[in-house]
């Protein structure tokens, strides 16, 4: 079948600008992008260049944007991208969230590698066993092996929410690498990775919009690691001190009452003996008593209708957790 | 001008564990990769790594198995210290933190694989090769060596009959360097995109083979050249043979288990070369379909493979729509592993003062004519580790003497040259395609002298339309198509070396099968092929293999 493909590119000499340059050529709709990409690169226009490596999708090299998503090019096939095309033509450019190096190469170094390599991802074994090696339960190794099939095509990074805004966010990507470490029984570093993880740009400014597991051709489900990263913290008691305490306090509140108070929740968040913090609360405090909205100490607070089903729910939970 | 004891060309499974063990010996140490490693072919090995940790097992059988799929072409010298240090490897690696799949009792679980006498593959899933590159390369950020991500290598660096280092590109900015260094690894990989098609990734495009060979080291057995049975259509993607491993079956059209012909013993579990071949023939006699046969993995437990095959099942749904519980999988042989390279003794040293090689690039003899599947992996990283601890003793005892700057710039201006011609009709692409479907017309599974002839003669031109090749790309940042050009000169100096050799060896041995030569003949050929360069073009000797314990005999065809 004739298959249009409508290319972003730009070099030196644009000066930044992409220019869209149409190419057609004749190709099974069974093939994928990757395989078309290489046919007008050998037959009709050398100086196009992308990337692409294992062309099955285990490398994560030829990762760009089709008909304005993110996509690996070498699962990408020509008769699907063709369908979602507007008027016939697939649209390609380059990762929309990095910078572009020329035509659909991006700078791969800053978008994936200088993040990935900030979480130290790599294994500091405890003392390992006098002889063999290191006795693991396979449920765990194909946790991990979930984790770790993880290509870093970054398609998870190209669709956050966070990212859009704030291009030094750590990012899903880096933050499932870091899962890899964090879980994985023969590192010794767990405590020190959560606190390094707590910095600034890091896990706790994922908003948790779910974007990276929509966006993950591998069904690694970034967000839940990001959760089991952030619930690792807290249990360790390993976050920033703010960040844990309101997570406790929060599901304490709900499990005693069956809803939140908030104002229990601003005074645990800030910590009794945290006069300063306390203090800048003091202003709210009154305004909500003068609404009627009644920052009585907590202990007085309602519960709610049904609140000990609720209750049920959460030790059900910690039970399991156990 | 960068300077390291050590510079291993490639970021591969072997490029990175020669590095790791360079840097545990103290030497400076850097890897250069015209890609950044973790997009390195060894992603995509699905398969395993042999190692004989099982009781039951033992390294010599390991060895038994390795020498009869290698047809007896190997050398039992390399294939002792392959098999013996596989343990103790296979083991390092996990301690490094290599996720592989566990038994019951925590411990390393093995599958059976072909050719392989004793469950013996160790396994991450499907994705061996992804996870097992992933921890090298976390390893070689801990141990904080620096990798030049994107360099392409041009050519080595030789004077005085000693190697100081090479000149490579940096595709961010075209501008071209020389490194000096008192050893270099290559580390380069395979030569896959010399066939079209070919399981291989877009890197694999001989760098290695044909530096080695222009810098006077000589390749041995290039003849070989492994097929693997179970590819998709004509994609050249790869069904890993884990598949067979777990109870996959090979049918024809009519539903027949073919493979009763060829081993009725080992069936689909029959070394690499008979399956492919037999593959070949079922195709090839109208009992095929549309140019495939089919594996048939419906009967198999669905929880089991949904674990064990679960990216090859993503790969069957996302590029053919396929189901495997549900549908048959049609699959043909095409064109996979090189199993010949650059000439190393066990420590990866080529002869060539300072200049070691490893991993698919290189050969140690210890595969013969024919390469167990999951002795790839395993080769990559008990020579690997020993080419690096080679590498850094040389670099320890070596005294700098850097070449002369003209040497260097002699050998940019070399590789700017082509750069500088006016484009023509031609581009390296349609070159490497007409290269890719030659090499699988007359020079694949089946070969005989008119053929391979008629290839010599072809690659001629072929050459010759590379020598006038002009680029149209005249930037210098992001210049893909002075890379591929480069690339091609490679692929078809090594072509025409692995058309040299099929040609000499007249017999049929292994992966080399010559229709007019269809007997293995050990009174002539019991001997490895050898490629030195000249003026003429390669010149193709012999040389004896070496035979410590394994007698040569009739082959199991199972093995």
């Amino acid at each position: 079948m004739e298959v249009k493909i409508a290319i972003k590119r730009s070099n030196a000499q644009t000066n930044g600008k992409a220019i869209s340059q149409a190419y057609s050529i004749e190709m099974d709709g069974n093939r994928t992008l990757l395989d078309g990409l290489i046919r007008i690169r050998e037959e009709q226009d050398p100086t196009l260049a992308f990337r692409g490596s294992c062309g099955t999708g285990f490398c994560g090299d030829c990762t760009m944007t089709v008909n304005g998503k993110g996509a690996v090019a070498c699962r990408t096939k020509l008769g699907k991208a063709l369908k979602k095309a507007d008027d016939g033509i697939i649209e390609v450019g380059p990762l929309k969230l990095a910078k572009v190096a020329k035509d659909l190469m991006y700078d791969a170094e800053n978008f994936h590698w200088q993040k990935f390599k900030a979480v130290e991802p790599w294994v500091d074994p405890v003392a390992p066993p006098a002889k063999g090696e290191n006795v693991v339960a396979n449920d765990e190794v194909q946790d991990l092996r979930a984790v770790m099939s993880c290509t870093q095509c970054g398609l998870c990074d190209q669709g956050c929410t966070v990212l859009v805004v704030d291009k030094t966010f750590l990012g899903p990507a880096a933050l499932t690498k870091a899962y890899r470490a964090v879980f994985d029984s023969r590192d010794s570093r767990t405590a020190e990775r959560l606190q390094k993880l707590s910095m600034r740009r890091g896990m706790w400014d994922c908003t948790h919009c779910f974007e990276a597991s929509e966006h993950c051709p591998k069904r690694i489900e970034p967000t839940d690691r990001i959760f089991a990263l952030h619930d690792k913290a807290i249990k360790a008691e390993a976050g920033p001190p703010k960040v844990v305490h309101h997570y406790k306090s929060f599901a304490a509140s709900v499990k005693a009452h069956g809803w939140l108070d908030e104002a229990r929740l601003a005074v645990e968040t800030e910590g009794f003996t945290n006069v300063r913090g306390l203090m800048k609360l003091l202003p709210f405090a009154v305004k909500a008593g003068i609404k009627g909205k009644h920052p009585l100490p907590y202990m007085l607070h309602k519960k709610r209708p049904g609140a000990e089903h609720i209750k049920r729910i959460f030790e059900k939970w910690e039970d399991n957790g156990k | 001008m960068p300077q390291h004891d050590v510079i291993v060309i490639g970021g591969g499974f072997a490029g990175l564990r020669a590095a790791l063990e360079a840097r545990a010996s103290s030497a400076d140490v850097a890897v250069l990769s015209k890609v950044h490693p973790m997009r390195s072919h060894s992603s995509g090995a699905h398969s395993g790594v042999n190692a004989a940790l099982k009781s039951g097992d033992s390294w010599q059988d390991h060895a038994k198995d390795t020498i009869e799929a290698g047809a007896y072409l190997c050398d039992q010298k390399a294939v002792e210290v392959l098999c013996k240090n596989a343990s103790e490897d296979v083991v390092a690696l996990e301690r490094m933190g290599v996720i592989f799949n566990r038994d019951s009792d925590g411990r390393i679980d093995v599958m059976p694989f072909a050719g392989s006498s004793h469950p013996r593959t160790c396994y991450a899933g499907d994705s061996a090769g992804h996870v097992i590159l992933q921890v090298l390369y976390e390893q070689v950020l801990r141990s904080q060596i620096p990798t030049y991500d994107e360099w392409f290598v041009s050519s080595i660096l030789v004077e005085d009959g000693m190697c100081k280092g090479v000149v490579a590109r940096e595709l961010k900015t075209g501008q071209n360097h020389a490194f000096y260094a008192k050893a270099v690894i290559l580390a380069t990989g395979g030569l896959g995109r010399v066939y079209s098609p070919s399981t291989c990734s877009l890197t694999g495009t001989a760098d290695g083979p044909a530096l080695a060979y222009r810098a006077g080291a000589p390749l041995v057995d290039m003849e070989m050249v492994q097929y693997h049975p179970t590819t998709l259509s004509d994609r050249g993607i790869l069904i890993t043979e884990a598949a067979r491993g777990e109870g996959g079956r090979l049918v024809n059209k009519d539903g027949d288990r073919f493979m009763a012909a060829s081993d009725a013993g080992a069936m689909e579990m029959a070394a690499r070369d008979v399956c492919s071949r037999a593959v070949h023939a079922e195709i090839q006699e109208g009992r095929g379909e549309n140019g495939n046969v089919y594996l048939d993995l419906r009967h198999l437990d669905k929880g089991r493979i949904s674990d064990r095959l679960r990216e090859t099942l993503w790969l069957l749904e996302d590029l053919e729509d396929l189901d495997p519980s549900k549908d048959l999988i049609p699959v043909r042989p095409a064109m996979h592993r090189p199993i010949g390279g650059v000439r190393v003794d066990t420590f990866g040293a080529t002869g060539l003062p300072g200049l070691y090689a490893a991993g698919e690039c290189a050969s140690t003899g210890a595969h013969g004519a024919n390469r167990l599947g999951g002795n790839s992996l395993l080769d990559c990283v008990v020579f690997g580790r020993r080419a690096g601890e080679a590498a850094a003793r040389h670099s320890r005892g070596a005294t700098w003497h850097p070449p002369q700057e003209s040497l260097a710039i002699a050998e940019t201006a070399g590789f700017n040259e082509i750069a500088s011609r006016a484009p023509g009709k031609d581009t390296p692409g349609i070159i490497r395609r007409e290269l890719g479907s030659l090499m699988n017309r007359k020079v694949g599974i089946l070969r005989d002298e008119a053929g391979l002839k008629d290839a010599a003669s072809v690659l001629r031109n072929l050459k010759e339309r590379h020598s006038r090749l002009g680029l149209r790309d005249k930037d210098a940042a992001y210049n893909t198509d002075i890379i591929s050009a480069a690339e091609l000169g490679n692929m078809l100096d090594v072509a025409e070396i692995i058309i040299a050799a099929a040609l000499a060896r007249r017999e049929s041995r292994g992966c080399h099968y010559r229709t007019d030569f269809p007997q293995r003949d050990d009174v002539k050929w019991l001997r490895r092929s050898v490629a030195t360069r000249s003026t003429r073009g390669p010149i193709i000797n012999s040389a004896p293999v070496v035979v410590t314990q394994w007698n040569p005999a009739e082959r199991n065809p199972a093995r």
